[in-house]
């Protein structure tokens, strides 16, 4: 981990939360370094948003410490963290302007009214909005609101940046051109930020680091590309991603690499892993083909859907591997629902992970 | 933290220094004792320890000074919180007990120990110096106690919490303690559970006799079906109301809302009295209605029914303040919601807007409900052999033969009732999340009502409106003629003599004889009112967002000065507050925490309503955005209050003005009330000068009402508040 | 912050002291007669002895659960007017002091009071009991006015008689005593039901039934007749009937509170209550009661005592608890719900 005690760091050792009998937190400890943008991921109800809480003052930890830029603040309301957070809802104060918005947490914090209006209107302008000050929350649509709500918290110049969720009530199109500019403001201010998403796409996107967590711990902590490709379980593999996940048995375990069997044939795949027997290979719907030969690591099956989309063909298929999602390139004459096929792996793209139930 | 302790001990030390400890006689604000502030009754405490001899009253001094010394001494944050909060609740502790021990008539405990000490001659009861000296104590025991890591560590929370809990304590447990207790006495002043549970389950107050065809029902269950009735229609009127006033376009809507709002700026009886005068055997509908119709005249006003019509009229409007502001926070979207999953607007009425607004009905409901229990003016003149807790237990504390006891136990029996709907209320709203408030802006416009809903709610809303047209015009009329109900030739005498006014030597003069007590009305209510409000969603703010052991028992603490009836109160002030260490009677001030503190529920429920209304994302938005608690209440969570905020503060001030029950005990010639003065003119027969003042207190109130609501006025949520134009072509998807 | 602070201590402190103000000098009435005598009174009296007067008017009822509340630190200084049985039960538990103020110019009934009461209260007025009838109604319905008691058990008064519940109306209980005085208990409460088939509504307050009476509410109501002389003033078609079996009364009564700070003063008050001077202004406010002083004028318009059969009540007896007591509780079993 990188520098845990400089300006911006976020620090938790051991934080534990509970409410009454439930555990939303378990004894759980990481490090942000400043400057870096770390997604919280994970279904709902894994813990992201009460981590975020926790940063924000919002709630008080049951056990352990937290520390924000070397500082315990434990202890410390949310008022006197130098933190900010954007809200899913936006939490724009429906009473005030939208300049009065983004100005309020500076008058509250003594800066003159002038002062504050001017820095506001900077603020509006980062985010695009110059000009709209004097109208109402609203009055703007939801991407504006959005970055109504982000200018808000970028103008205190906090120490880490907190995004609930921000970009959950926007459009598709939206969605993406928001978060580049997230990024864009993120980077040029050298923010540290946590950002809590349910989208793995999104968080893929705009991370430095992804720390997906899972029945109120963390599942695995990396950067996109780790998690990707290092998947360290089922569940990471099939939620960061699109995954096939094929019961096979490990037979026989090298230093590089292992032989398994997968439906009735053996492979030898170039990676480690820990033990003989039941596990599980993850196929990327990317990695697989589609052939009319038969031959080694080839598997029958039949086209269920073919779903063209312009710049690739999906395929469900279903055969001796079970039911897989394949995507391939466009081609002059795609296969149709119902033709016979081969699945082709490529043992080097393969991964293997544990067997285990990934529904959480 | 440190900071904020340290201002508290400051401020603690400057009461007990500078300021006199006990009651001056001259009063504070004329500051006459800075000329003498040596003497006996004007010196701060410091100088009551220096120079009189009472030793006892260092303890605060003692406390404050070894506060700040743990302060600066104990380095460990948590550790330093920890003593602090122990010599505070320490410092606090001593102070009251000293007051209680040591009274009037000197120590009433430890007479060996404080024999041949100036405790032998008493004290009087505390004063300035007294109250700004706890106030310092207990803020610095709360702040400490937010350095122990409780509620979050916001020191205004815990300091909010503390001080409401105090307040409630001794201007609601304290007293009414005092007459409760005597449920449980025997004449002997022996306790007796046994006796009280035989004199609780007295089948003369349980009887069901009215419900089973056996002659008529014990005030328990008269009340109880009556409360029920009330609860039960003045929502549904009020929601009546409501709907159309914000949902329709009704064409006179600023008519409606008077009407709908006179019944409760309207003194106690004059409704009752307009009511005889128009349902009474020789009424003036009775009579129409016997020449026309033949009906024979009957005495039926006087039972069940007259009541409940005269209920309904005074407190429907409660219902309506409760749920405009509900009515109106209903977020657009989610009705546009329902419309774009294709419910027509009577299912997206049905299911989406009036399960939104439960809190709002519950709340409606249970005001009605408790109003109805403790009411006492209509009861008394229009109850025949109806017989209600209220004025049962009025007359076993003022009738012939005085009952202590019995009231006592009548007035648990109330608070149970009280305790069972209160519970009933809970469990109906359930924990479900309301918000419809959030933070994200919605431009929706709301649903207009379907044609049968809008229709119910004319025709149920306007024959009434008409009524209470009726009812205050008779009122009026009343005013104006000479012997109502009977001479009916036109005169301003009663006017004259309650608000004439005299040119003496170039000076005007007020001589008319009701002045006196509606300036002394206009001032205590006018103070009671913003404390009131203030109290009162302070405590809603504290019950919806924060959470802290004991909230259920709170929450239900503060609705029992409420549920008492006003007599009970009045008598209890009276027996807690006659004495030292709080003496207060003969003062304005015990009129004023009268009101506060019977008033503030009304505050508590329509905050509650409100605030949960509110998405608890905007007040988390405001800390984390560096507003301290204080300044995300004031500029958050303040404004958005805006219609509750005009509910409370108009509820308040026009419920100081009408009410009677309570002050009965407490006014003084000094300090004489509006409608202790109508009362006693409408005993001495004297109604048309009643009911002139009654006329002129009601425009009072009405202009105090309107000017409230240009001021605070509406929430500017959306630019317009726009209403969906009702009819085909006004359908939207 | 600190500044916020401060102002929050300031508010809540001036809050709870802005109207902090205590008994000044001067005398602090209770009176339970008219809002007008209470008034007149106040200005005679400051104006013959320059004596201020704070005075309120409450009902005899609440003065009384006031007093005892107040018990040991009263605020009132003087009790004035009202029924007297309330001051007696004062004066029996010691809530009130002897005024040792000279009746020697009082009729008889006055001073039995003070001899009963140990000078604790003393004589005022006279209120005696009646019948009254609405003219207009009981022509209306063709029914002959009634001239006894004993007339009021006549079934043809059927829902016409209304009269106050004697558990919270000291009038009912005068007139429940009288009937026991007149007829003998057992007697008195056979007529008692009798009358109570004729009773519409036991009213809570004892002048509620003239007043229902007066506006044709009811066709006849029992109370005291100087409350019906007030209203027949007023233009009320309201006949005022001397029961021939005889009548009793009430005596109004004027205390001085147990622990008074302003003896002196109150005792002022008391001589002054007593003196025919202050008696003979009673009419000029529509008081029509019969005064205590031998010397003060009796208001024309008030019953003539000497056409009145009164009786020769004991007030010994039927002011006391016990007999109260008894009383009521008989009431409630053998009277009350035989209304309906």
């Amino acid at each position: 981990m990188r520098d845990g005690t400089g300006k911006g760091s976020v620090v938790f050792t051991d934080v534990v939360k509970r409410y009454g009998d439930v555990t939303a937190l378990k004894k759980l400890s990481l490090s942000i370094a400043p400057g870096e943008l770390v997604t919280l991921l994970g279904p709902s109800g894994c813990g992201k948003t009460t981590m975020l809480r926790l940063i924000a003052g919002l709630e008080a930890a049951t056990e352990g410490r937290i520390f924000i830029g070397g500082e315990d603040v434990t202890h410390l309301s949310a008022t006197y963290r130098r933190v900010s957070m954007v809200f899913q809802s936006y939490a724009l104060f429906p009473h005030m302007s939208v300049a009065e918005n983004v100005a309020y947490g500076l008058t509250v914090s003594g800066m003159s009214r002038a002062e504050a209006h001017a820095k506001a209107e900077d603020g509006l302008k980062m985010v695009g909005l110059a000009g709209f000050g004097a109208r109402l929350p609203s009055e703007l649509s939801g991407g504006q609101q959005q970055r109504v709500a982000v200018a808000r918290a970028i103008v205190l110049e906090p120490e880490v940046l907190l995004l609930d969720e921000p970009l959950s009530n926007l459009d598709a199109k939206l969605r993406r051109r928001v978060r580049e500019e997230i990024r864009q403001i993120q980077q040029d201010l050298g923010l540290t930020t946590v950002y809590v998403t349910h989208d793995q796409e999104e968080a893929m996107a705009v991370s430095d680091r992804i720390i997906v967590m899972r029945n109120a711990e963390i599942a695995q902590a990396g950067s996109p590309h780790d998690l990707y490709q290092r998947p360290n379980s089922a569940f990471i593999a099939d939620f960061i991603g699109d995954a096939n996940l094929v019961n096979c048995e490990v037979l026989e375990v090298g230093v590089q690499t292992c032989r398994v069997r997968v439906a009735g044939q053996e492979i030898t795949l170039p990676v480690g892993f820990a033990a003989q027997g039941p596990a599980r290979l993850v196929l990327r719907p990317h990695d697989l083909s589609l052939t009319t030969e038969p031959g080694p690591a080839r598997f029958p099956a039949s086209i269920s859907y073919a779903t063209y989309l312009g710049s690739q063909i999906q395929y469900t298929i279903h055969g001796k591997l079970g039911n897989l999602f394949v995507i391939a390139p466009p081609v002059h004459t795609p296969f149709r629902a119902g033709d016979t096929v081969h699945v082709a792996l490529s043992p080097e793209k393969a991964m293997l992970v544990a067997d285990e139930p990934i529904d959480t | 933290m440190k900071r904020i302790v340290f201002q508290w001990i400051a401020t603690g030390l400057a009461g007990f220094c500078l300021i006199p400890w006990y009651m001056t006689d001259s009063g504070f604000w004329r500051f006459r004792w800075l000329g003498d502030l040596t003497l006996s009754e004007n010196a701060p405490a410091l100088l009551q320890v220096l120079l009189h001899g009472r030793f006892w009253l260092a303890g605060a001094l003692i406390a404050l000074v070894a506060a700040a010394i743990v302060q600066i001494a104990v380095k460990s944050p948590v550790r330093a919180a920890r003593f602090t909060a122990a010599i505070a609740a320490a410092g606090l502790a001593w102070t009251m007990l000293q007051g209680l021990i040591i009274v009037r008539s000197g120590p009433r405990l430890f007479h060996d120990l404080l024999a041949n000490t100036p405790a032998e001659t008493g004290q009087i009861g505390f004063g300035a110096g007294a109250a700004v000296t706890l106030l310092g104590l207990l803020f610095v025991l709360t702040t400490a106690i937010s350095g122990m890591g409780r509620g979050r560590g916001d020191a205004f929370v815990t300091g909010m919490i503390g001080l409401i809990v105090s307040l409630v304590g001794i201007f609601v447990f304290y007293p009414v303690v005092h007459i409760l207790i005597s449920a449980f006495q025997t004449r002997t002043g022996l306790f007796d559970l046994a006796l009280f549970i035989s004199r609780f389950f007295d089948p003369e107050i349980w009887g069901i006799g009215c419900l089973i065809g056996q002659g008529g029902c014990g005030p328990a269950i008269n009340s109880l079906i009556l409360a029920i009735a009330t609860g039960a229609g003045t929502t549904l009127l009020g929601l009546a109301f409501a709907l159309i006033f914000t949902r329709t376009q009704f064409i006179a809507k600023p008519l409606l809302r008077v009407l709908s709002v006179i019944p409760i700026i309207t003194p106690p009886f004059v409704i009752g009295l307009a009511l005889i005068l128009l349902f009474g055997r020789t009424g003036a509908a009775t009579e129409l209605f016997s020449d026309i119709f033949g009906i024979e005249k009957s005495r039926w006003l006087y039972s069940f029914w007259g009541i409940y019509i005269a209920q309904m009229l005074s407190f429907t409007p409660i219902a309506f303040l409760v749920l405009i502001g509900v009515v109106e926070g209903v977020s657009p979207s989610m009705e546009e919601a329902s419309q774009t999953l294709n419910a027509n607007r009577w299912q997206t009425f049905v299911r989406v807007t009036l399960p939104l607004m439960r809190p709002g009905l519950a709340a409606a409901f249970l005001l009605g409900f408790i109003e109805s229990l403790a009411d006492f003016g209509n009861p008394l003149v229009l109850g025949g052999n109806f017989n209600v807790l209220s004025t049962e237990i009025y007359f076993s504390i003022v009738g012939a033969v005085a009952n202590p006891a019995r009231a006592a136990t009548l007035a648990i029996v109330l608070l149970a009732l009280t305790l069972g709907a209160f519970l009933a209320q809970r469990r109906w709203v359930g924990t479900k999340s309301y918000a419809t408030v959030t933070g994200k802006a919605d431009s929706g416009v709301h649903v207009g009502l379907s044609a049968g809903v809008k229709w119910v709610c004319y025709l149920a809303a306007l024959p009434w409106a008409a009524f209470t047209a009726i009812v205050y015009s008779m009122i009026i009329f009343g005013s104006f003629v000479k012997l109502w109900g009977y001479d009916h030739s036109f005169t301003l005498e009663h006017y004259i003599r309650a608000f004439g006014t005299k040119i003496r030597d170039g000076v005007l003069k007020f001589s008319g004889v009701a002045w006196d007590s509606y300036f002394t009305t206009l001032k205590i209510a006018s103070i009671a009112a913003p404390l009131t409000a203030l109290v009162g969603l302070t405590t809603a703010y504290l019950l919806v967002r924060q959470n802290f052991r004991g909230k259920s028992a709170f929450e239900f603490s503060t609705m029992l000065s409420f549920a008492i009836p006003g007599t009970v109160i009045g008598v209890s002030y009276v027996l807690a507050f006659n004495f030292p260490p709080i003496e207060l009677t003969g003062t304005a001030i015990i009129l004023i925490v009268v009101f506060v503190f019977r008033n503030m529920p009304v505050g508590v429920r329509g905050g509650i309503a409100a605030m949960s209304q509110l998405d608890r994302s905007l007040d988390e938005a405001s800390i984390t955005l560096g507003a301290n608690t204080f300044t995300t209440v004031r500029r958050v969570i303040a404004p958005l209050l805006g219609p509750a905020m005009v509910a409370a503060l108009t509820y308040s001030f026009v419920r100081a003005i009408t009410s009677v029950s309570a002050v009965i005990f407490l006014y003084t010639a000094k300090h004489n009330m509006a409608t202790t003065f109508i009362v006693g003119r409408v005993e001495n027969g004297d109604y048309g000068l009643a009911i002139a003042y009654s006329a002129v207190l009601i425009v009072t109130m009405l202009a105090v009402i309107l000017a409230t609501q240009l001021m605070l006025g509406r929430r500017r949520l959306r630019r317009e508040t726009r209403i969906e134009a009702t009819g085909t072509t006004g359908a939207r998807v | 912050m600190m500044k916020q602070h401060f102002l929050a201590a300031a508010v809540l402190a001036s809050a709870l002291t802005a109207a902090q103000q205590t008994t000044a000098e001067e005398l602090s009435i209770v009176c339970s007669n008219e809002q007008d005598w209470c008034d007149l009174m106040t200005s005679a009296f400051t104006d013959k002895t320059g004596i201020g007067v704070s005075m309120v008017r409450k009902s005899t009822g609440e003065t009384l659960a006031q007093v005892r509340a107040e018990a040991g630190n009263p605020k009132i200084d003087v009790w004035w007017g009202g029924t007297g049985d309330p001051h007696l039960i004062a004066a029996a538990e010691g809530l009130t002091q002897p005024s040792t103020v000279d009746t020697s110019e009082l009729l008889g009934w006055a001073q039995r009071m003070a001899d009963i009461s140990e000078g604790r209260t003393i004589g005022i007025h006279l209120g005696v009991l009646g019948v009254a009838y609405n003219e207009d109604v009981l022509k209306e319905k063709g029914i002959a006015p009634p001239a006894c008691w004993k007339d009021l058990a006549d079934p043809q008064y059927k829902g016409e008689i209304q009269v106050a519940n004697p558990n919270s109306s000291g009038t009912a209980y005068t007139q429940l005593a009288t009937l026991v005085q007149v007829f003998g208990e057992d007697e008195a409460f056979k007529l008692l039901r009798e009358i109570g088939k004729n009773v519409n509504q036991y009213t809570k307050s004892g002048s509620a039934p003239s007043k229902a009476a007066a506006r044709g509410e009811t066709g006849i109501s029992i109370g005291f007749m100087h409350d019906m002389v007030k209203l027949a003033k007023k233009g009320f078609p309201l006949k005022i009937v001397s029961p021939c079996e005889g009548t009793g009364y009430e005596v109004g009564g004027v205390s001085i509170i147990n622990g008074t700070r302003n003896f002196d003063a109150a005792k002022k008050f008391v001589e002054f209550a007593l003196s025919a001077e202050a008696q003979s202004l009673g009419p000029q406010v529509g008081v029509y009661n019969v005064p205590s002083n031998k010397n003060a004028t009796l208001p024309p318009e008030a019953p003539d005592p000497s056409t009145i059969k009164l009786i020769d009540y004991d007030f010994a007896t039927y002011g006391s608890s016990e007999t109260r007591e008894r009383l009521l509780k008989r009431w409630d079993e053998e009277v009350k719900g035989t209304d309906n």
